[in-house]
């Protein structure tokens, strides 16, 4: 072992600077702080060039505590460059390129304790025990991998079988769909067929509905009729065949704002500009108008005007409260009955028409036109149910379930975890919750997005798009995934706001093909 | 850190953040200000009795009395004593206080570091209604009895300052509330003005049991270009004229997103002004801890009628400004400093209210905040990705969360688990923490500051005299009333190891929310008429017996911090500097605390802002200031990040933080580049680490600011008044932050083209004549620095990870050359972190170059501290000719030494001189 070190020249307060020293494990001699493999750059024989060239000294300038090159290649052993890099061997353990800025700052940077060769810091070599450490903890880790890989394995299996079943359901359903198809243009043509049929037997009775109609409006338009000219010749007080403002102020029914009192512009209302009207005016221009007021007096019904005023005294507003409650439960019935028939409404509603006796004929075709479309109708939905396991299985057959479906069967598997004061769900594959403990809703921390880790993209889970933050972005979740023999939740943090960390183990990830722990080499 | 966040709810929903006005008085709102505001001189004023003058030792007293004109006959009104004191270095006091009030007035108790020393002063003469004084340096004081008008005289004989020429000179008398028998034989108040005996500002009611009380000073400055003082405000370090709009306002106060460009009160008030013109700088400190409204009128400014019609008439602008304290309560106790040089009348400030002492080195270096870094997890990750990143870091900071639930000297175990541990950790690698306390309680059963503090009767009382429950983080809170010494020690005592498990020397405090903020109450702070301690004494009883919250508002937190630092001290045996930050401020605060300028804005105009708020700062005795890096509030995009950094690296103190609701902000969440400018910004004042400490070590010696204005040492250069977007750094250093959004150059103004300094860029060395304003490009990397021509500047260019770790490393000096080819710096050298400087454990050197050779001398041959360091460069900037040769000589030891000349730019390296700081030592040079 040689040590070669300068006393520095003059001062009183001497600082030793070692700039050779040897190592143990090599016979190749070299500056402090460089490694094997650029060794052959420092060269006692031959002046220093920079490695980036722009200077060339003196040999022994190296390592002399002071910077010459820009790019600190002058000094690998001392803190003199802000740029530099000093290699520690650390033999046993780690090799370790750290900050010159590291050298003799008291601190035990290098495992070796090469770093503090001049600070009077005690930096004890600990490489040997640090690398069986990381030797142990790699062994467990690859111990875990092992027998995580054998699950995993299992996983893979399993996720293989679900994801050939799903195709293989997927091709099934595709056949399946075609059928139904087929079936459903059948059940169509068929239908067509024999509603063409249903009509033609059904017009001759909906001609004699039409009949009917009209008879029972003309008979209705005579009452009504009738029904005005007796009013008239009630108002008509003086029974001249003109009714009168005089006469029409003294029937309350005329009070349209219910003030108690008829005004000529209120009476104006009904018979226009006119001082009377006559009874041919009378049925066509003002019973339109007084037929709903008389109505409303004998409490037939409320006008609209009627049920949206608020604003209305406190006795009127009695009064009406009055009407309104038996009004009200005839609009309740009605409601109940439109209920009633609901059911009916949605496929065939044809049924909902008034029950008509047909002859026998036209409802044995009525019968077989209403099967007809009940038979299309199931061979509809039939289709659209196919569909719908289609979009489902591709959605999940699109799905990144790792490269060996070795998460597949993990899909819509829910685990929890528990601290202070929330529980937490993940999902896999659909959705991140948190439920706090003192009750209040689920909420939302984002639902399945895509693989985002790094350079394994199967190492983190992220979930986006949850539940907005008050005054900030959406709430999101990284699941980190690792390796271990369960499917557990180890850990949930928020180290960003609204933005969710979970620690996650499964034995999916226990893939001992990736390199998962950094290489050992020791400078042997 | 932050403010009064439970309204936000409510107020942020628009999402517009801005400082919502209404929560806070106008001066129309606040009753005294409208009172003396609308006060008309020629109704009122005051006449000194000559017969009465008495002058003994350095104190002149009169009899003084408030006269009605009204009427043929003046009728005396109301009696006063007058008191004019001489004080050591130029300054003066006077005070006017009720010869028997019916109630003993408030002094203001804590500002002055000492009673001041006294100078001399000679009855001159004392005639014809004029009196004439003069100081041992010949300042002369004229003061006219009939009206009263003081004078205060330059030693060339010119009126500097005076006081009272509009009579506005007001000390309310107290009253009592006048009863008058009516017919009935009842008992009715005598009708007086609307709110004498109370006030009433939102749902608040201030009952004023004394009545009106009000102060207020009218101060001229002629010969004055601009006024400057009064922090803290948001505006321009050369004040306003006021007339057009609210006064300036000293109230200390939590503004919830304050505004820029405004005179509204923010957390801190220091009542100094100073007044410079081509001729001299002088100041006044109003000694006064009530709400405080201060007018300004500068008669240069466009604004003022009186400029206005000398424009009119053609005449020459008579410059002058006048200003106007009003305080709500209080005597009239005034200090006149009489400069005449800026450095001078900054001086006399710090020597009436103190300086700030050495702070612990680790506190000038980089801090990292945020509200909240959440458990030792996120401590530990952010401990690891400074190292991982390279970036040097010494301070981390835990905001409120840390706390149980709000119970200050408590932590969150669940989160903070091994407290001891995880400082043990960082402290390994020389790193600090700063843990929040603030001075608001929790009533909480159980807890035992609440329950100690409720039995021994140490919390503020409310008027009825029960405790005062306020609103604040925890909830429902009381505060300790700290004016009561028990209470002080008590507090103190909590800081003690054993009392506050956890932390130890490397754990220091941080005191915000000591305005004091309180949610709930008027204008976010504590009602007027809470009471306070006061010693008891004979005769003294009712009203008399305690101090309102009213007289002692803005001093609160003085005593607050004292009593924290007094805690720190204790808990060491007095071995270990501490380090406090306080957010509130008044006169004196620097004996005790850093300060920072609040929940700012990750905004351009915010970056903008913190060099005038600092500047103000510092020139009110305060150097050790900075801001919010990248703001409090809000996010900030990776420019302005970068370009705060870049501030805040060469501000005092220097600390990331940012609100809980923001996104995190740590310098490696940016992208590579931005990254990478961040830390070297750091770097950068990782370097300039011992020249920060040499400034601040000074600063103790001289009460020089260390954050300095232009003027200050170019007082006759006009240009400068105005600026106050760059600074000085002692008289070395000027900087000049680029606070701008998207630029590509900025102007810089190079002071002193008279004089033919020279200024160098720090990145170049490039030799800049001052020649006033020049076009300086920047990319994102550059940070505009220049070190003036004539000074040397100690930096350490091995930067670590923290700088503790860089005590034993060596220097490399920078000389830059002036015209004279000469150059002066210093370097001071301790421990960094005990009071055995105190000791003569230091090294105090003396740097000076001159052709013939580089000199380090050592200036106190008693001082001696262990250093390690030495001097691994010299860099000569300037340098027109080089020597052949040198050599340094230390001790009886010479060596040769190298040194390479770059052509370009005149620069001259040597080359490893490697001598110890040590010892003194002198490099020859040969031609």
């Amino acid at each position: 072992m040689v040590n070669i070190c300068v006393s520095d020249y003059f001062y009183s307060f001497s600082f030793i600077i070692c700039y050779f020293s040897t190592s143990v494990y090599t016979d190749v001699p070299r500056p402090r702080g460089v490694s094997l493999a650029k060794a052959s750059l420092y060269s006692p024989t031959k002046d220093f060039t920079c490695f980036d060239g722009t200077g060339t000294i003196p040999f022994n300038y190296i390592n002399d505590d002071y910077c010459d090159c820009f790019d600190g290649s002058d000094e690998p052993g001392t803190s003199a460059c802000l740029n530099g890099v000093f290699y520690c061997t650390n033999a046993g353990h780690r090799a370790q390129n750290i900050p010159s800025s590291r050298v003799n700052d008291g601190l035990c940077d290098c495992c070796d304790g090469t770093d503090e060769y001049a600070s009077g810091a005690s930096c004890p070599n600990i490489c040997d025990e640090l690398g069986q450490e990381a030797r142990a903890e790699a062994q467990r880790k690859a111990e875990l991998y092992k027998a995580g890989s054998q699950l995993r394995q299992e996983l893979i299996e399993k996720g293989n079988k679900k994801r050939n079943e799903m195709a293989e359901q997927l091709s099934q359903l595709e056949k399946d769909k075609a059928e139904a198809e087929k079936i459903r243009s059948e059940k169509e043509s068929l239908k067509d067929e024999l509603e063409k049929k249903e009509n033609e037997a059904l017009q001759v009775y909906r001609d004699a509905e039409e009949r009917e109609r009209l008879k029972k409006a003309e008979e209705e338009n005579e009452a009504n009729k009738k029904e005005a000219e007796e009013t008239f010749a009630k108002f008509d007080s003086n029974n001249n065949g003109q009714l009168s403002i005089n006469e029409i102020v003294t029937r309350v029914v005329f009070d349209k704002d219910r003030n108690g009192e008829v005004s000529e512009e209120e009476a104006k209302e009904f018979i226009g500009e006119r001082e009377s009207i006559d009874l041919e005016n009378f049925v066509s221009e003002t019973w339109p108008l007084l037929k709903p007021l008389l109505m409303m007096e004998q409490g037939l019904f409320q006008t609209s005007s009627q049920t949206s005023d608020t604003e209305q005294t406190d006795t009127e507003a009695e009064e009406d409260d009055k009407e309104a409650i038996g009004e009200n439960e005839d609009v309740d019935q009605e409601e109940e009955h439109l209920e009633e028939e609901l059911p009916h409404d949605d496929v065939e509603s044809i049924d909902t028409e008034p029950k008509q006796q047909y002859d026998d004929e036209t409802q044995k075709l009525v019968d077989e036109a209403t099967e007809a479309r009940r038979q299309h109708t199931n061979a509809e939905r039939t289709v659209r149910e196919i569909e719908s396991n289609i979009r489902n299985i591709k959605e999940n057959l699109e799905k990144d379930y790792g490269p060996q479906q070795e998460f597949a069967t993990l899909d819509g598997q829910c685990f929890e975890y528990e601290d202070k004061e929330y529980v937490y769900k993940h999902c896999l594959f659909q959705k991140v919750t948190q439920k706090s403990k003192n009750g209040g809703s689920e909420i939302g921390l984002g639902t399945w997005g895509e693989w985002a880790g790094g350079e394994n993209p199967y190492e983190i889970m992220k979930y986006t798009n949850g539940v907005t933050c008050w005054n900030g972005p959406s709430r999101s979740t990284s699941v980190y995934v690792q390796c271990g023999l369960e499917n557990k939740i180890l850990s949930v943090t928020e180290p960003f706001r609204c933005e969710y960390k979970i620690e996650f183990i499964t034995p999916a990830a226990c893939d001992d093909s990736q390199p998962s722990n950094d290489s050992f080499h020791d400078e042997l | 850190m932050k403010a009064f966040v439970f309204l936000l709810v409510v107020i942020v929903i628009s999402n517009c953040l801005a400082v919502d006005r209404n929560n806070f008085k106008t001066c129309e709102q606040s009753g005294f200000c409208k009172r003396l505001r609308n006060l008309t001189p020629n109704k009122h004023f005051h006449i000194l009795n000559v017969d009465s003058l008495k002058v003994e030792g350095n104190v002149a007293t009169a009899e003084v009395s408030s006269v009605n004109p009204e009427g043929d006959t003046k009728t005396l009104q109301h009696l006063y004593v007058f008191k004019l004191s001489a004080l050591l270095d130029g300054t003066f006091r006077v005070e006017l206080d009720e010869e028997s009030p019916i109630y003993p007035r408030y002094r203001t108790q804590l500002a002055l570091v000492a009673e001041p020393k006294a100078d001399e002063l000679k009855l001159i003469e004392n005639k014809d209604n004029h009196v004439i004084l003069q100081n041992s340096q010949g300042h002369k004081v004229t003061i006219t009895a009939d009206p009263l008008k003081i004078e205060f005289l330059d030693k060339a004989g010119n009126v500097a300052v005076i006081l009272n020429e509009k009579s506005l000179l007001q000390v309310e008398p107290l009253k009592k509330k006048d009863v008058k028998v009516d017919g009935d034989e009842n008992a009715v108040a005598v009708e007086e003005p609307e709110g004498t005996w109370g006030e009433n500002f939102k749902s608040h009611h201030d009952s004023k049991p004394r009545g009106n009380e009000a102060v207020s000073l009218d101060v001229a400055f002629p010969d004055a270009d601009h006024v400057y003082g009064i922090p803290e405000h948001t505006d321009k370090f050369n004040l306003r004229t006021t007339t057009s709009s609210d006064p300036y306002r000293l109230y200390n106060l939590d503004v919830f997103e304050f505004e820029l460009d405004s005179t509204m009160a923010l957390y801190g008030s220091i009542p100094v002004m100073y007044a410079h013109g081509p001729d001299r700088t002088v100041g006044v400190f109003w000694h006064n801890s009530a709400e405080t409204w201060i007018d300004v009128e500068n008669h240069s400014d466009g604004t003022v009628v009186s400029s206005l019609v000398n424009l009119v008439t053609g005449s020459s602008k008579p410059k002058r400004v006048d200003a106007r304290f009003m305080s709500e309560s209080g005597i009239v106790d005034v200090f006149v400093l009489m400069g005449d040089k800026p450095g001078d009348a900054f001086r006399q400030y710090t020597t009436l209210t103190g300086v700030a002492p050495l702070p612990p080195k680790f506190s000038l270096a980089y801090h990292q905040c945020r509200w909240n870094y959440v458990d030792e997890e996120d401590i530990r990750t952010l401990d690891e990705n400074f190292d991982q990143y390279d970036i040097p870091v010494d301070v981390y900071w835990l905001d409120i969360e840390y706390t149980d639930r709000k119970k200050y000297f408590t932590w969150d175990l669940e989160k903070f688990r091994h407290p001891a541990e995880m400082v043990a950790n960082l402290t390994a690698k020389s790193r600090k923490l700063v843990v929040i306390i603030d001075p608001h309680i929790k009533r909480e059963a159980g807890y035992f500051l609440h329950e100690d503090a409720t039995d021994n009767g140490y919390y503020v009382k409310n008027k009825d005299g029960n405790d005062y429950e306020g609103w604040c983080w925890p909830g429902s809170s009381s505060y300790l009333d700290f004016f009561n010494p028990a209470v002080s020690k008590y507090y103190a005592d909590r800081y003690l190891f054993e009392n506050f498990p956890g932390t130890s020397k490397d754990v220091h405090i941080w005191n915000d929310m000591n305005e004091p903020s309180v949610f709930n109450g008027p204008e976010v702070t504590m009602p007027k008429d809470c009471q306070h301690y006061k010693p008891p004494q004979d005769g003294l009883e009712g009203i008399s017996a305690y101090w309102e919250h009213r007289h002692v508002h803005n001093e609160y937190g003085l005593w607050y911090i004292r009593a924290t630092q007094d805690g720190l001290l204790a808990r060491t045996d007095g071995r270990y500097r501490p380090f406090v930050l306080t957010r509130s401020t008044f006169a004196g605060t620097q004996r005790y605390a850093a300060v920072w300028t609040g929940d700012n804005m990750a905004e351009w105009g915010y970056l903008a802002v913190s060099v005038p708020m600092c500047l103000s700062l510092s020139v009110a005795g305060v150097s050790f200031c900075g801001s919010d890096v990248g703001g409090f509030f809000k996010y900030p995009e990776a420019e302005l990040m970068t370009r705060w950094y870049q501030a805040g690296a060469y501000q005092a103190f220097f600390r990331a933080h940012s609100h809980i609701e923001t996104k995190r902000r740590e310098p490696w969440l940016y992208d590579a580049q931005t990254m990478g400018l961040i830390r070297e910004a750091i770097r950068r004042r990782y370097a300039l680490l011992d020249f920060w400490y040499t400034l601040f070590y000074e600063h103790t010696l001289d009460g020089m600011p260390v954050m300095r204005p232009l003027f200050q040492h170019f007082p006759q250069e006009k240009e400068t008044y105005t600026i106050d977007n760059q600074y000085l750094l002692g008289d070395k250093l000027l900087v000049r932050p680029v606070v701008e959004q998207g630029v590509t150059s900025v102007q810089v103004y190079l002071p002193g083209r008279e004089s033919g300094t020279i200024w160098y860029d720090v990145d170049s060395y490039q030799a800049i004549p001052a020649n006033g304003f020049f076009t300086q490009n920047v990319n994102m990397a550059k940070i505009p620095v220049y070190q003036r021509g004539g000074t040397i500047v100690p930096r350490k260019e091995r930067v670590r990870r923290a700088s503790p770790l860089m005590a034993e490393d060596p220097y490399t000096l920078i000389v830059a050359l002036d015209s004279q080819n000469t150059a002066q710096g210093s370097l001071y050298i301790d421990d960094g972190e005990t009071y055995e400087y105190k000791q003569n454990k230091y090294i105090y050197a003396k740097v000076s170059y001159e052709s013939s050779s580089l000199t380090y001398k050592i200036v106190n041959d008693q001082a001696s501290y262990p250093t390690r360091s030495w001097v691994e460069r010299v860099v000569i900037a300037g340098i027109k000719t080089a020597p052949k040769s040198a050599k340094m000589v230390q001790g009886d030891k010479q060596t040769a030494l190298q040194m390479t000349l770059h052509k370009g730019n005149d620069v001259l390296v040597i080359r490893k001189p490697a001598a110890s700081m040590g010892q003194s030592w002198q490099i020859n040079f040969v031609y």
